[in-house]
């Protein structure tokens, strides 16, 4: 759990408290030199301190500038679930970006339909990519369900698509789903 | 049976400077003559694990995977599921007959379930 300068604050108060049962939080304010109102609502997590705050009461505390700029990153650092989601959100949109902007992923759907028995370095050979290009490709058709092996090794692609468009048009479905799994809603539009 | 780890994997954004920092830092030996192209590297000690490299795609960090056996992939992925993993890769059999699968553990961390080829033959 990260430290917060609203704790570091409650603590200092808190402490004062401790030495003088009669400290009260307008001398608190008064020696940050901040406002009453401003410091209660920040003491209840009502509103976050900002930076210049952060710099001017940390200095008042004593604190280390190092300590203070610490504090003044945490604060602003998004909590961890909304990381999570944009992080999320941009591993799916460059799924998508990938599926539509690589034409690699199309060659190996259709290289795969009906089947291929062979690994990727064939694969490679017969489009014209390189190994490692393929194998980036394959592994995103698999993640996303598109291409399948059987126990004799063979390669198949999932579904039919006679065309790159359609293709592109189911692959955008699958990331759409696998998105969604994830609590994650892609922006309409991409096939376009 | 047990489920010893395996093998380990570096999913690398640029495999080839991968496999050449590697194989200068540490004398490692890396080939590349099989089907899928794989980089294998080969320690070069009966002691620990060897490993291998994996291309990343560009929003990917560049990590490393463990790989561990297992007798039935497809049982263990289902495990694994309700313990709370998420399966990222269905099993699936590699040309050389090896079957693995990978999947998310429930903090995220991705690893990898393998059983070879040569479980069957000495199953």
């Amino acid at each position: 759990m990260r430290a917060r300068f609203r704790e570091r604050l409650q603590n200092e108060f808190d402490q004062r408290r401790t030495r003088n049962a009669h400290y009260s939080l307008r001398a608190f304010a008064a020696m940050l030199g901040a406002d009453h109102s401003s410091l209660s609502q920040i003491l209840r997590g009502r509103r976050s301190a900002p930076a210049a705050k952060i710099r001017d009461w940390g200095k008042r505390l004593g604190l280390d500038p190092e300590e203070t700029v610490a504090y003044i990153a945490t604060e602003h650092m998004p909590p961890e679930e909304v990381a999570s989601r944009d992080s999320q959100l941009r591993h799916w949109t460059a799924e998508a970006a990938a599926i539509l902007m690589e034409p690699t992923h199309w060659e190996l759907f259709r290289l795969c339909a009906p089947e291929w028995r062979g690994g990727s370095r064939d694969m490679a050979m017969r489009i014209g990519q390189t190994v490692d290009q393929v194998n980036v490709a394959l592994t995103r058709l698999l993640r996303l369900g598109l291409v399948e092996t059987d126990v004799d090794g063979a390669w198949r692609s999932v579904r039919s698509a006679t065309t790159q468009k359609e293709f592109r048009r189911l692959a955008l479905q699958r990331v759409r789903a696998k998105a969604a799994e994830s609590r994650i809603q892609l922006p309409r539009g991409l096939e376009k | 049976m047990a489920n010893p780890v395996l093998q380990f994997q570096i999913i690398s954004k640029n495999p080839e400077q991968a496999a050449g920092f590697y194989s200068k830092l540490f004398g490692w030996k890396i080939d590349t003559d099989n089907a899928m192209g794989y980089r294998r590297i080969d320690t070069g000690s009966a002691e620990g694990i060897h490993g291998g490299i994996w291309p990343a795609p560009e929003q990917s960090p560049t990590f490393t995977q463990f790989f561990v056996a297992v007798d039935d992939v497809t049982a263990m992925v289902a495990k694994a599921v309700k313990l709370g993993a998420r399966l990222l890769i269905p099993p699936t059999t590699l040309p050389e007959g090896d079957e693995m699968a990978i999947l998310h553990d429930p903090q995220g961390m991705s690893f990898a379930v393998w059983r070879g080829k040569t479980s069957d033959e000495t199953a």
